[in-house]
């Protein structure tokens, strides 16, 4: 099954190696220098280290830091060039401003609860890159629902009158994150139910993620406040 | 050297934003980009061109002009080369998009950034539901 049937029709995501990882290395060693923290060393894990043991405040202060971190997107896309144009062609719009995540381990943490990505306001023919700087060996990743399953709770929803309501968002128990290492990138399709669960560990989890489009096909909520023009080579 | 902040009518492109809004928006760029706003121009509503702002000059020495978005520039290309003319060595900031610098190509790519999503098509979120929205993406593939 292609990249394509896998992302659009069944499973509704695929995990893949990140084609261009010379790409990749760059965006997370730009993202070390950018978070603007005092760090011990370059070393990734060093680093996690370092933003495990970090407040709440400081945190945020980093992601500020980051927001200055422009070309997070397009590296993020040319990273994974061949991905995007498999599934938007060459000319499409990027988010503008990729998001850079931190996951801190514990209880008392803040975590992505599940959703879809279409409840933001991007169009139904948008998809996402998920890649951490990192392996993963804990809990610290993101769990996917597959289409099917997604499907299912969004037409129960629907007949409800509901989105986003208590069936869904009780489903953070018993979830089990993908597993990725270092290099390998998850793309899915806006409907895929996903988020986040505590997890263990003395280190935080980083990662990065972006959105794109085609071009032409039509757009919902979002518009230049969120999306940017952006062409392939 | 002057940096200013513009408000302008509350529809600016696809966003409607009070002009109370606009100046927290830009306040909040500002302070996050450590720039000091020393002017507020309000512009009069129903009108895209910026005239007030291009008036001040001769009053004061404007260095930046910081606006919420791309979508408050000129909608028609002899008003922006108007501003482009008088604002050559300008720095504009433009708060939503984040985005920011100077001169005639970077002006005309963010025009032409408006003017692309001026013209894109749209979903209306508020005539349809999520089934209808998961058929169309699985209409991509037959």
């Amino acid at each position: 099954m292609s990249l394509r049937e896998q992302v659009i029709k069944s499973p509704g995501y695929s995990i893949t190696k990140i084609p261009n990882i010379k790409k990749f290395n760059q965006l997370r060693d730009k993202f070390i220098e950018k978070m603007g923290i005092e760090k011990k060393s370059d070393d990734i894990n060093s680093i996690r280290r370092d933003i495990a043991l970090m407040n709440n405040a400081e945190v945020n202060k980093a992601m500020i830091n980051l927001l200055s971190f422009d070309e997070a997107s397009e590296m993020m896309i040319d990273a994974c060039g061949d991905i995007v144009k498999e599934l938007s062609g060459s000319e499409i719009l990027i988010q503008r401003r990729a998001n850079n995540i931190f996951n801190l381990p514990g209880k008392e943490q803040r975590r992505q609860w599940p959703h879809y990505e279409l409840m933001s306001g991007i169009s139904p023919y948008t998809f996402v890159l998920w890649a951490p700087f990192h392996d993963l060996q804990d809990d610290a990743g993101v769990y996917y629902i597959d289409q099917e399953e997604s499907f299912k709770i969004i037409k129960k929803e629907h007949d409800e009158g509901l989105v986003n309501g208590p069936t869904i968002l009780n489903m953070m128990h018993n979830q089990k994150p993908a597993k990725l290492k270092y290099g390998e990138v998850i793309v899915f399709n806006p409907f895929i139910l996903h988020g986040n669960i505590d997890f263990n560990s003395d280190l935080a989890r980083v990662a990065c993620s972006v959105r794109f489009q085609n071009k032409t096909k039509p757009l919902m909520q979002k518009n230049s406040d969120f999306l940017k023009i952006y062409q392939l080579n | 050297m002057t940096v200013a902040s513009v408000t302008t009518d509350i529809n600016i492109g696809p966003f409607k934003i009070p002009s109370n809004a606009q100046n927290m928006i830009m306040n909040n760029y500002a302070q996050r980009n450590k720039i000091i706003i020393e002017l507020v121009i309000p512009e009069p509503i129903m009108s895209d061109q910026l005239a007030t702002t291009q008036w001040v000059t001769k009053d004061f020495n404007i260095s930046g002009i910081v606006l919420c978005s791309i979508h408050q520039l000129p909608s028609k290309i002899e008003y922006l080369n108007k501003i482009i003319l008088k604002f050559e060595n300008t720095f504009f900031h433009f708060a939503i998009e984040g985005i920011s610098g100077k001169g005639a190509i970077f002006l005309k790519n963010c025009f032409n950034e408006a003017n692309y999503f001026r013209n894109a098509k749209f979903i209306d979120s508020t005539k349809t539901n999520w089934i209808e929205l998961y058929k169309k993406l699985k209409d991509e593939i037959s």
